[in-house]
């Protein structure tokens, strides 16, 4: 090993950068952009359903209800058609994804102790809308029922259970603090990737590797002088993505940086490997970027960022450690949330070291084996 | 330069074979370049010239069979071999984002040449090649001659013994490549062996030695006379109106071994006893009236296509 020679190729990786803005942009900006737009789309909590109230009973009763579902948050009330029938025409044109349907003769029911039928109307098309429209409309009913008894006088006291539901870690229950650090995983996964991967196999093509093969340096040499460029960048980025995280979206800030910082580096190493593997193994570019989508995408589907692996067929839940991504949304979830420390996300971390010392062990291997061909 | 006695063996290689799936790129191939030979590799596309040359340059590891370059195994000896060779690719091979002068700077320190010669070698070479003023230039925006100019100028920053050139003039103008040759003569004169491998068989006549290679083996080899004189007979030139005609009836003719057109011309190799152009001149006279012959030299061309019509199928040609 020769450190004048990894100098000196790291002196030829930077001059190629500087004259290269276009990657550096990539490097820098791209993530910040991406983090702050898609922050914002996993950020947006289903709110302000578009609704439509059919008061048919004009009473002080239904009044009251309509009140209770405007002021929830939830529901924005858009529309209050004078009969049932003028609801289809609306749910069609996707005006609205629910609607709340009081009958004639309601507070008659309720003045006279009986239970009142209400209809709630959802649009199903969107499952999630149609899950969370009914579950927040049977949570206002209630609550608005609890109200008439006490106002009645009856003890809510009743025998029973009473469920209290206390969100740990993330009491405003934002999706948007578990979401924002495995957004910074999988978009410094995604940039690292696709710049690695290019990365050799570009001088493949321009026939430089080949020449770099007549002179003295050796494979060790090569990879330490492609890496340490990329993996100075790469922390650079690391730092602004999450600083972004922390102040632009608020995300509150719980764990130890220590720990968020070595997860960080650890699974950076693992990117960065992967990427010049990659690229060492390709023979074009077009080859390395093949090879980059077979591996984002079940990366993306498998390793927990967007679907719970608890929910995963028991199949399909032992591959989910074959994927880095898995390990590093651990250990940023769990630091940043939860404020998890080193002994307890041990396991993760030295998965992700795990994966780092397998990648960079077939890199080298690659390396020399492109050597003797 | 490190002192290399004449006469001893630049490189020599025994039983080179390699092959590429089912194809056989060089085949059970000897080669033997003497200290200071200028020594061309001619031969056709895929006549297995550039996976020759790169077995020699230790890129590229043979199926079988060893080559040494100064008495160092290509395979074993890939330390103390690759110092004295400077590997020209067939391709463009320097950083299209460098400078010309960074491209100079970064292979040549990566070779361990110092500061001092780096800057001496790096402004004469620029200078002698007419590359002087493009020295800051990305080396991307260069004319097709001067990126080949440029990747000998590298090769050459660490002053190798041996030159290992891959057709380093296909695609270049006429001038760039005459001012090429002109260089290569140049490292001639210092001492310096090369093995230039090239499609122009114009070219072979520059070399010291040649060989022609085809389908993965060595054909003939020896100096261009010697090749020269494997074919017998003489050369000449007939102009005539209907050259066509001419040369169907030239072909006719006893004395004649082959004819083909070139240009206007039909060219005749005559291995008759008789003097060739009154021959010909009564043989051809009574057809047309403003018939000329004329003795031509002997080309490389025309050397190569005779020794490939009457070389016996397969089998490997004598040396020299």
């Amino acid at each position: 090993m020769s450190g004048k020679r990894i100098r000196l190729l790291i002196w030829k990786e930077f001059t190629q950068l500087k004259r290269d803005p276009m990657l550096v942009r990539l490097l820098l900006l791209m993530p910040v952009i991406q983090l702050i737009m898609f922050g914002y789309v996993v950020a947006a909590d289903i709110r302000h359903l578009s609704t439509a109230v059919v008061d048919l009973d004009h009473s002080v009763a239904s009044r009251a209800l309509t009140d209770q579902f405007a002021s929830s948050g939830y529901f924005t009330i858009n529309a209050r058609p004078t009969s049932e029938d003028d609801l289809r025409p609306l749910l069609d044109r996707g005006q609205i994804q629910v609607a709340v349907v009081i009958p004639a003769g309601t507070q008659d029911h309720l003045d006279r102790g009986e239970t009142a039928q209400i209809g709630i109307i959802v649009d199903g098309s969107d499952s999630q809308v149609s899950a969370v429209g009914s579950g927040y409309a049977s949570q206002i009913i209630s609550r608005y029922n609890r109200q008439l008894m006490t106002d009645a006088g009856i003890s809510v006291a009743a025998p029973g259970v009473d469920a209290q539901i206390r969100v740990m870690f993330n009491p405003t229950l934002d999706p948007i603090n578990t979401m924002i650090p495995g957004l910074i995983a999988a978009i410094m996964m995604i940039s690292l990737m696709a710049i690695m991967s290019q990365a050799v196999v570009k001088e493949r093509e321009s026939g430089t590797l080949e020449q770099m093969f007549v002179t003295p340096i050796r494979a060790s040499e090569y990879l330490i002088g492609k890496l340490t460029p990329y993996a100075g960048l790469a922390t650079l980025q690391m730092l602004i993505v999450a600083a972004v995280g922390i102040l632009w979206f608020r995300v509150p800030f719980n764990g130890q940086l220590g720990v968020v910082l070595v997860g960080l580096a650890l699974f950076m190493l693992t990117c960065i490997g992967l990427g010049l593997l990659v690229s060492l193994v390709s023979h074009t570019r077009q080859q390395a970027q093949q090879a980059m989508m077979f591996i984002m995408l079940p990366t993306m589907v498998l390793s927990g960022f967007i679907f719970p692996i608890a929910s995963m067929p028991p199949l399909i839940q032992p591959l989910t450690n074959l994927i880095p991504l898995t390990f590093a949304l651990e250990v940023l979830r769990g630091a940043f949330v939860k404020g998890t420390g080193f002994a307890a996300l041990a396991p993760q971390l030295l998965a992700l070291a795990a994966f780092a010392a397998v990648i960079f062990t077939a890199s080298i291997i690659a390396t020399r084996r492109r050597i003797a061909e | 330069m490190q002192s290399t006695s004449p006469g001893t063996s630049a490189i020599s290689a025994r039983g080179l074979h390699k092959s590429f799936g089912a194809t056989e790129a060089v085949i059970d191939l000897d080669l033997d370049v003497a200290t200071g030979a200028v020594y061309g590799l001619l031969g056709p596309d895929g006549a297995g010239k550039s996976t020759l040359i790169r077995m020699i340059a230790t890129v590229l590891a043979p199926d079988a069979g060893a080559a040494e370059v100064f008495g160092h195994s290509v395979t074993d000896q890939r330390g103390k071999v690759t110092p004295r060779i400077g590997y020209m690719s067939q391709r463009f091979s320097m950083y299209p984002d460098l400078s010309v002068a960074e491209n100079l700077e970064f292979f040549a320190t990566v070779r361990g040449v110092g500061r001092a010669d780096r800057n001496s070698r790096a402004k004469s070479l620029l200078e002698s090649m007419g590359l002087a003023e493009f020295a800051d230039r990305q080396a991307q925006h260069l004319s097709g001659g001067m990126k080949q100019k440029l990747m000998l100028a590298s090769t050459l920053m660490h002053s190798p013994d041996l030159l290992l050139l891959d057709e380093p003039t296909t695609g270049v103008d006429p001038v760039s490549r005459r001012e090429f040759w002109r260089i290569l003569a140049s490292l001639h004169r210092e001492g310096r062996t090369v093995l230039v491998a090239t499609p122009y068989m114009d070219e072979a006549e520059r070399c010291t030695h040649i060989a022609f290679l085809d389908r993965g083996r060595i054909r003939q080899s020896g100096t261009p006379e010697q090749i020269k004189a494997r074919v017998p007979g003489r050369l000449l030139e007939v102009a005539s109106a209907e050259p066509r005609r001419t040369l169907a009836a030239v072909i006719a003719l006893p004395g004649v071994d082959s004819a083909h057109l070139f240009g206007d011309l039909v060219r005749v190799l005559w291995t008759g006893a008789a003097d060739p152009i009154e021959a010909l001149i009564a043989g051809l006279g009574g057809t047309d009236a403003s018939l000329t012959v004329r003795a031509a030299n002997i080309d490389m061309e025309t050397v190569f296509a005779y020794l490939a019509e009457n070389a016996p199928a397969d089998a490997a040609a004598v040396g020299s």
